[in-house]
């Protein structure tokens, strides 16, 4: 048990049948008449958009504006740029429909908007801004996997320093969030194993990490049994609600979990993979995720050998000498990325994913040792033990 | 009345303890920046102009910035580019007394900070090797995640602290 911690989970949950209908009565009871919905053109070629605006129709309600441009990896300009647009459009709420990049990108609007300002860069920093005039926000997650509908970071993406930002504030969480599993049932099932990854990966740093807390860690534990009991299941069939379903919750629960707990290293190298060459989120923390479980054993066997039951279960977690259990965990999170690799192709190796080259690590080792994860991360990482974790998953 | 007295004499003891760590921690950097390869490697990569700030609320605080190979500590700064801002004197005393590592401080939400968070992060690393001379071993393993390696001897960055070279 630390000797203080804090925990915030502000955002109301609708999640399940119908959840979706429920948007214009919280957009009204938030005081929205005049929301902006922001997407990205995948997700209008998709019909997601068309789905919540369908949900809103129903409700009496309609958006004032739409912007649907927003890129995989969103940039701080598309961010001032929507503030912009926002504010020519006098609205006065935000609807983000899809995964981490939008609902990032409407944190970060909702933030300069807050703030009054005209730049995110005026807004960086670590719990630092107050609330201001907070715009009310609804987060529709469209995958199940950043978690970011819960949480209170938002990475974007500077692309004159070749670095993703993070932006940590208490005031970027949404008011709502909204899982229907409407918005998850097209995802193919590369990327629904790659989003359910990056969920196991929140979970298990959130879970190990320094800043881990009581509450931090039922979230992040519940997560985790979720994803492993349900994730190769939406992977081999994408029509199947409950695991859709499943896989919504565990994702807003890793969120939870790593809002108030933060990550580590996975993250901190995977920032950089992103940062540096490219490499998708999800995949990163794939490849990833069991090397930094075995570079952090030292200080987290204990931990590690808990997290067993949530992974494995309690037969399996019963049958395991207490010494043996940390590296059954491990074991564990190899078997679920095998069998993923086998139904979908998800890489293994920085190498499967085509966009690594030897030559970038030492960018990637560099960037990754700034990057904010870094300090709570129960092991200290020097340049050197980065490097060798990129080879040892090349 | 009493209580209310006790709570501001605790607290104004606090910042003073706070004051002179600060005024020792910004000399070990200092030294550092110029004995300890890992921390002359970070600060070098510190843009000159750019200030950092380390503030207790209502005082005191330390902001610095490189000029050439070493550290210089400025006198005020009212923007500083990246600032480490502590919630409350308790929180700096824990800190500055070695009873808690920036790292656990930062868990534990006891600081704010304002500007770039990734540029803050080679701040701690030298804060982290400074503790690592400064505090005995025993207690520097207490709050560090790893006891790194010392490159001089801490008897030689006392007196270099002392002699404020």
């Amino acid at each position: 048990m630390p000797s203080y911690y804090e925990f915030k989970l502000p955002a109301k949950i609708l999640s399940g049948d119908g959840a979706l209908e429920h948007i214009p009565h919280e957009l009204e009871a938030l005081g929205s008449a005049r929301p902006l919905l922001l997407s990205d053109e995948g997700l209008v070629k998709a019909g997601a958009v068309a789905a919540v605006e369908g949900a809103m129709a129903q409700g009496g309600g309609a958006f004032a504006a739409q912007f649907c441009r927003i890129p995989p990896d969103s940039s701080i300009q598309t961010v001032n740029e929507i503030a912009a647009f926002f504010r020519e459009k006098n609205c006065d709420g935000l609807v983000a429909v899809g995964g981490g990049s939008v609902i990032d990108t409407a944190k970060g609007v909702g933030m300069v908007l807050a703030q009054g300002s005209g730049d995110l860069l005026q807004n960086t920093g670590c719990e630092v801004l107050g609330r201001g005039n907070h715009v009310p926000f609804i987060a529709v997650p469209t995958t199940s996997g950043t978690g970011s509908e819960a949480t209170l970071v938002a990475v974007v993406a500077n692309p004159e320093k070749h670095v993703k930002m993070e932006f940590i504030s208490y005031h970027l969480l949404p008011d709502a969030a909204v899982l229907d599993v409407r918005m998850t049932a097209s995802l193919p099932p590369r990327i629904t194993a790659s989003t359910g990854m990056d969920t196991l990966c929140h979970a298990i740093e959130a879970a190990s990490c320094l800043q881990r807390n009581p509450v931090s860690d039922a979230f992040a534990e519940k997560a985790m049994g979720l994803v492993m009991q349900n994730l190769p299941a939406a992977v081999e069939n994408g029509q199947n609600k409950a695991a859709r379903l499943a896989m919504a919750n565990a994702s807003l629960l890793a969120g939870a979990a790593f809002s108030n707990s933060m990550v580590g290293l996975v993250h901190a190298i995977g920032h950089a993979l992103g940062g540096v060459c490219r490499v998708a989120h999800g995949d990163a923390m794939t490849i990833l995720l069991p090397a930094v479980m075995e570079f952090n054993l030292p200080v987290c066997g204990v931990r590690y050998g808990e997290l067993l039951l949530a992974l494995a279960g309690p037969e399996e977690y019963a049958a395991t000498p207490a010494p043996d259990r940390a590296a059954a965990a491990i074991r564990a999170v190899e078997a679920l990325r095998s069998r993923l690799h086998d139904a979908c192709g998800l890489p293994a190796t920085l190498r499967d994913t085509g966009r690594v080259e030897k030559s970038a690590f030492e960018a990637v080792a560099r960037t990754a040792l700034d990057d904010g994860a870094m300090i709570v991360n129960p092991r200290q990482a020097s340049f050197e033990q980065v490097l060798a974790i990129l080879e040892k998953v090349w | 009345m009493r209580v209310r007295f006790r709570h501001r004499l605790a607290a104004g003891a606090q910042r003073t303890v706070c004051r002179v760590v600060l005024f020792f921690l910004f000399r070990a950097l200092n030294a550092l920046s110029v004995r300890d390869s890992r921390v002359a490697a970070e600060t070098a990569l510190w843009p000159e102009q750019r200030v950092l700030g380390l503030e207790v609320p209502g005082g005191p605080a330390l902001y610095i910035s490189r000029r050439a190979e070493r550290l210089a500590r400025l006198k005020s700064a009212p923007t500083p580019d990246i600032l480490i801002r502590f919630k409350s004197v308790r929180d700096a005393f824990y800190v500055f007394t070695g009873q808690m590592g920036v790292a656990a401080a930062y868990a534990q939400h006891r600081f704010t900070v304002r500007g770039n968070v990734s540029e803050t992060m080679g701040f701690v690393r030298c804060v982290d090797l400074a503790e690592g001379y400064l505090f005995p071993p025993f207690w520097a393993k207490s709050i560090l995640k790893e006891l790194p390696e010392k490159q001089i001897s801490s008897l030689r960055l006392y007196g270099a602290v002392l002699l404020g070279r």
